[in-house]
């Protein structure tokens, strides 16, 4: 047998064997950073080897997220494969157990940036890391009692996107062109995501100014284009000529309501989307679509992992640092016909170098519970 | 004297077709605008690529086997159907015709493969399918590095723009895949096979059919279902990326044995699985048009089609359900 595959397995009977005695002493949080000493102790690791977990290769979004995190390998001197990727294919079992093995790989000595798949899963990755003396960045999913502050150095911070201002501002976009009436309808992300919610409640909060405007449904279409067109012609069946505008939650769903739209022969209806895809700022250059909201992940995907890092090598001290720079929202662009071009050209068409070193320069505060 | 028509057998013959009219009265009692031209045709344009695939598949259950390599095949498909299209002029009118022949032998050669790892390595089909679509799903995110792929030629896009008689031409091409299948399943001796295969395979190989070849052939004519799939689903959004096949494959199979077709092999044919399909894409659209909350769809569509297998499948003849 491999060293490596013995190494892993004595890894994982040892971190079993705590976790069942933690637990059996309902300890579960509390005692694993006692075995091992906590994190305050912890001296500085060198040469990390660094790795990005998240969903999958085949969505522009992921693919921007992993260019950065590739930028940033490069910007210390390291080839881009330096980065390992850990692909959870959307699966929270497969993103802890992949988190696990690369922890056993290098002995804790790492740095990992990682978008837990679902929010319960950011705490029981947060513990691992802990448990095993890395260090680890996250994005999107947490749950609201989680905090990097209570995992001593290891967890370093968590940066999510508010999803409802910006949303809310597309709708109101939406709105104008519908000339302040009629019927619009939402097309969602999976319900029970975060984004999803929030996209839903930001329209919700701009309709709310405007007594003339009815949301006629809103339903998950799953971030799915081919879902996208299929709702669309649904919604069509049962509202028809009342529906005067068309609220997306990502840019791949308003492909397939244009799609849809174009199958009926529909031209000109107002549609917003969300996310700032190249294929739908083309779109808003176009006419075709109104408005969407970049979220910049190359850079978030760029300073996830190196924040992990930095913390790691002991560039800053996690613990130390306010908790705005633990906890923070990632920056957004607005993008509509009138900048369209302009911001095309700076964010997609040339990739903007960014200091890697200036952590939380574009970030856009700290994260509010309601 | 007339032979009884109400038998059992009649009952299970006809179940699919008797649920799907009365789901089809159901919707219409509740909101009369699903009964309308613009809506059936709604229907159709959905159903139209996953009525493709059903078909491809159906070859394979029948047979006794099972084929889940669909997602990837159709992604893969997909994709270099669109990279093809570009590569050749990006219109139909300057050559970009050339990617339909060439990525339906790309569909059959995927199938091809499929069927020889079955057969010649003696990997069950489950397995074996399921591996060649993960190669496949692999190789499309591979060549689109995760991005979007799209076409844009209005000649092209006839086939979701262009109606006839209130439907569009999409809709005819896959009307004429299903006769195909139809013909080759009814009307041929492979077809005949295929059912002899799936009924029984140690009987068909002692009454000298060459098992082996039925199945690599079963196989390749899925893979071209797949194929005329992947053109048609492209036809219908204007673009392809790594993830287009997702969601064929529970689709296609559902809707196969909703229509009546047997898991187990050696029962059902092309009208079954057109029924199948028609039912769970009316379903589909029919709880959204009705106002059905969302929440409560998913379960409604388990329920239905549970509901439509008990109806529509002859399970007295079987001793065990695996």
């Amino acid at each position: 047998m491999s060293t490596f595959i013995k190494d892993f397995i004595e890894k994982e009977t040892i971190s079993r064997r705590n976790f069942l005695l933690a637990s059996a002493a309902g300890l579960t949080t509390a005692a694993i950073p006692g075995v091992f000493g906590g994190g305050a102790a912890q001296a500085a690791l060198t040469d990390p080897a660094i790795a990005w977990s998240y969903r999958d290769r085949a969505s522009a979004y992921w693919n921007s997220i992993v260019s950065g995190g590739e930028a940033f390998v490069e910007s210390i001197g390291k080839p881009k494969d330096f980065l390992v990727n850990l692909i959870n294919e959307g699966s929270s079992e497969k993103s802890l157990a992949d988190i696990k093995a690369f922890l056993a790989k290098t002995n804790g000595n790492c740095a990992i940036a990682c978008d837990a798949n679902d929010s319960p899963n950011a705490r029981p990755v947060a513990e691992a890391v802990q448990a095993a003396g890395g260090y680890i960045s996250t994005i999107w999913n947490k749950t609201d009692d989680a905090h990097p502050w209570d995992f001593g150095d290891n967890w370093v911070s968590h940066m999510s996107w508010s999803d409802e201002k910006p949303a809310e501002q597309t709708a109101r976009i939406l709105i104008e062109a519908m000339g302040g009436k009629g019927g619009i309808v939402h097309l969602g992300g999976i319900a029970a995501n975060n984004p999803a919610v929030e996209r839903l409640n930001g329209l919700k909060n701009a309709i709310k100014d405007f007594p003339d405007v009815e949301l006629l449904d809103a339903q998950p279409a799953d971030w799915d284009t081919q879902k996208g067109a299929a709702l669309m012609s649904q919604f069509l069946t049962r509202y028809g000529d009342k529906i005067k505008g068309v609220h997306c939650a990502n840019d791949n769903i308003a492909y397939g309501v244009i799609e849809a739209l174009k199958a009926e022969g529909i031209e000109g209806m107002p549609i917003v989307a969300y996310d700032g895809n190249p294929e739908a700022v083309q779109m808003v250059m176009d006419g075709q679509l109104l408005a969407t909201v970049f979220t910049n992940p190359h850079w978030g995907g760029g300073i996830t992992a190196a924040l992990a890092y930095h913390a790691a090598i002991g560039s800053f001290k996690p613990s130390e640092e306010p908790k705005e720079h633990r906890e923070f929202y990632g920056p957004t662009i607005m993008v509509t016909a009138k900048e369209a071009a302009d911001f095309k050209a700076k964010y997609l068409d040339s990739v903007p170098t960014y200091d890697w070193t200036d952590h939380w320069g574009p970030s856009n505060g700290q994260i509010q519970y309601k | 004297m007339a032979k009884r028509l109400l038998t059992y057998e009649n009952a299970v013959r006809w179940a699919p077709l008797l649920v799907l009219l009365a789901l089809m009265l159901l919707f219409t009692a509740i909101n009369p605008a699903f009964l309308t031209e613009r809506n059936l045709a709604r229907i159709a344009i959905a159903a139209a690529p996953a009525l493709m695939v059903a078909v491809g598949v159906t070859f394979i259950i029948i047979m006794g086997s099972i084929d889940l390599s669909m997602e990837g095949s159709i992604s893969l498909t997909a994709v270099l159907f669109c990279f093809a299209f570009v590569q050749f002029g990006g219109t139909l009118a300057a050559g970009a015709w050339l990617a339909v022949p060439l990525i339906l032998l790309a569909g059959a050669g995927i199938g091809l493969v499929n069927g020889l790892v079955h057969v010649r390595l003696r990997i069950p089909s489950f397995m074996a399918s399921l591996a060649i679509g993960f190669v496949c799903t692999g190789a499309a995110i591979l060549v689109t590095g995760g991005d979007i792929v799209k076409i844009d030629d209005d000649v092209f896009r006839a086939l979701l723009t262009w109606r006839i008689l209130g439907f569009p031409l999409m809709v005819y091409v896959a009307a004429l895949g299903v006769v195909v299948a139809w013909v080759i399943l009814s009307h041929t001796r492979f077809g005949r096979h295929l059912y002899a295969v799936g009924g029984g395979e140690e009987l068909a190989h002692a009454s000298g059919v060459n098992v082996g070849r039925v199945r690599l052939v079963g196989f390749v004519l899925a893979g071209l279902f797949y194929a005329v799939a992947a053109i048609l689903q492209v036809a219908k959004l204007g673009q392809a990326e790594s993830v287009t096949g997702a969601n064929f494959m529970f689709l296609s199979i559902t809707s196969t044995v909703v229509g009546g077709v047997a898991l187990w092999g050696g029962i059902g044919g092309a009208w079954n699985t057109l029924v199948g399909v028609l039912i769970v894409f009316v379903i589909n659209n029919g709880m959204v048009v009705i106002g059905l909350p969302d929440y409560v769809q998913n379960g409604m569509l388990g329920v239905l089609v549970i509901i439509a297998v008990i109806l529509s499948t002859d399970r007295r003849s079987i001793s065990f359900v695996k």
